[in-house]
């Protein structure tokens, strides 16, 4: 009995191992070979990137520097003739279109369709320029008055806590600092906030100069200082495939150093 | 023709020639007394109440329209992928035609990879008077400098010429290396100390005030050293790039004639 028994156990228990082998590698063969994506999607966005790569050749064999936006590795890149030479890391991503009365507007374009050209700092980056008269040759100076000491950069540009870069054809690049007014107080956030509304409301219902599509690009309030100060005129921009994941929440409040 | 009650102008003429209601005051002709416990004078508050009424309805309509105007922000999404009509369906022409374009992707990324300079560069940020040495994506320095004052200075006697102080932007490329440098000044150096230029070409010949290297990137600009390191960190030259001594010293040692110099 025991015997027969056994080997009765043993063949059904071989047997099921088999079925469940058997369906296991089928399962996985049926998952291995499952196609990842349609190949005509796929050579859609291949024949995209080649677009792309067109549009980043014509702009690093021009003159002007240019913007290099890249969702995908978080990174805002400035840049001239292919030379990386700043980049800022970009902390978030949000694109913005005008309402008016509850109706929205969309520009048919989508940002990445386009080179934006002609980007320039709102409100702009100001230089006052000393001019100083020269003493005629082998007169002495009236005043001997030594040359003042000229301000650092930082005292020589302020930075607004949120500001724009406006290219030609509506796109309005908003860099945000994180964190934006945490520093002030509350009267002085509300106070920031209304203005920030009106000057929206006035940008969204005027005819014409508004901007048709803004890109909010949120940056570290450092970056974002660093961004306004070093900006050259007449910038152009690029934005290539991706999304922005969104930051780790360890990365995104760091603890401030004691 | 007996005015309508529901004028209030009116009404207050034909108040005066009727019985009192419950209130004491004249009711109109013809009209029924009010009922108990309400009194009439809302009639005479009447309109300003509509007119509040319609006034904090507008404020309110105003509101909200106001609420719904501005800009309205959502989470950046890329480009949806579309399929044109030129990719081919059946799997042989569309093989072919992908393997196409992953030719010509090679061949861009290429091109592209060929625009960008190659080994070490010079990157100057001009407002920030930050200077670095970078290879590729990686900055193997980081230091101060002083870029041009953005100053303007006028000459009084002779040509009346005016000079802009500032650093030049774009690419550049090293041109020539000197050590030990000496400074030929030119006529703004003498005009700005108020002393007459020179005719003697040895007259104009400075030592020692470039520091110990200097890499000269055209039109009289340099990147050198200088003597007032103090000052690094602030926009104070006259266009060239003042570098301290440690950190010009690294910048030599990473350069050659034909290095880029990236200004912005």
């Amino acid at each position: 009995m025991t015997a027969s028994r056994i080997r009765t156990f043993a063949v059904v228990v071989a047997g099921f191992a088999v079925i469940g082998l058997t369906a296991a590698c089928q399962r996985g063969a049926a998952s291995a070979s499952a196609p990842a994506s349609d190949p005509r999607s796929d050579a859609a966005r291949m024949e995209r990137t080649n677009a792309q790569l067109q549009k980043q050749i014509e702009l690093a064999a021009g003159k002007e520097f240019y913007l290099v936006l890249d969702p995908k590795h978080a990174g805002l890149t400035l840049m001239l003739k292919g030379a990386p030479l700043q980049r800022f890391t970009v902390l978030g991503l949000q694109v913005g279109h005008p309402r008016a009365a509850w109706v929205s507007e969309r520009d048919p374009r989508h940002v990445q369709s386009v080179i934006w050209s002609g980007g320039e700092l709102d409100p702009p980056r100001q230089i006052d320029r000393l001019v100083i008269q020269a003493s005629e040759p082998g007169k002495e100076a009236s005043e001997s008055t030594p040359p003042p000491i000229p301000l650092t950069p930082e005292e020589l540009y302020p930075v607004p806590s949120r500001y724009h870069v406006r290219f030609a054809d509506g796109l309005s690049v908003e860099i945000l600092p994180r964190e934006a007014d945490a520093s002030v107080g509350r009267w002085a956030h509300a106070r920031a906030a209304m203005a920030e509304k009106a000057r929206d409301v006035y940008s969204a219902i005027r005819a014409s100069g508004r901007d048709t599509t803004r890109l909010r690009i949120t940056l570290d309030p450092k970056e974002a200082q660093s961004f306004y100060r070093s900006l050259p005129p007449a910038v152009r921009l690029i934005v290539l495939d991706g999304e922005v994941e969104p930051p780790q929440p360890a990365a995104a409040v760091p603890e401030p150093a004691k | 023709m007996a005015p309508s009650p529901s004028l209030p102008t009116v009404n207050s003429q034909v108040e005066m020639a009727s019985g009192p209601d419950a209130s004491g005051r004249a009711l109109p002709a013809g009209l029924p007394p009010s009922p108990a416990g309400t009194s009439r004078p809302g009639r005479r508050g009447l309109p300003n109440g509509r007119t509040a009424a319609t006034g904090a309805g507008a404020v309110l309509l105003l509101a909200v329209l106001l609420a719904g105007t501005g800009y309205r922000y959502e989470p950046y999404a890329e480009q949806p992928v579309t399929v044109s009509v030129d990719i081919p369906s059946e799997a042989r022409p569309l093989e072919q035609f992908t393997a196409r374009l992953r030719s010509r992707q090679r061949a861009l990324t290429a091109r592209l990879d060929a625009l960008a300079p190659k080994g070490v560069y010079i990157v100057i940020d001009q407002t920030q008077n930050r200077i670095y040495l970078k290879r590729g994506n990686d900055t193997l320095l980081q230091a101060v400098c002083s870029t041009g004052s953005g100053m303007v200075l006028r000459e009084s006697g002779g040509k009346k010429r005016e000079w802009v102080f500032d650093s030049p932007r774009g690419r550049f490329e090293v041109r020539t290396m000197l050590r030990d440098p000496v400074w030929r000044k030119p006529d703004w150096a003498f005009v700005e100390e108020g002393q007459p230029i020179p005719r003697n070409p040895a007259d104009r010949l400075d030592y020692g005030t470039l520091g110990e290297y200097a890499l000269y990137f055209g039109d009289g600009f340099m990147i050198h050293g200088t003597l007032y390191e103090r000052l690094l960190g602030r926009a104070v030259s006259h266009g060239c790039v003042r570098v301290g001594r440690d950190d010009l010293r690294k910048v030599w040692a990473s350069s050659r004639v034909g290095t880029q110099i990236y200004i912005y």
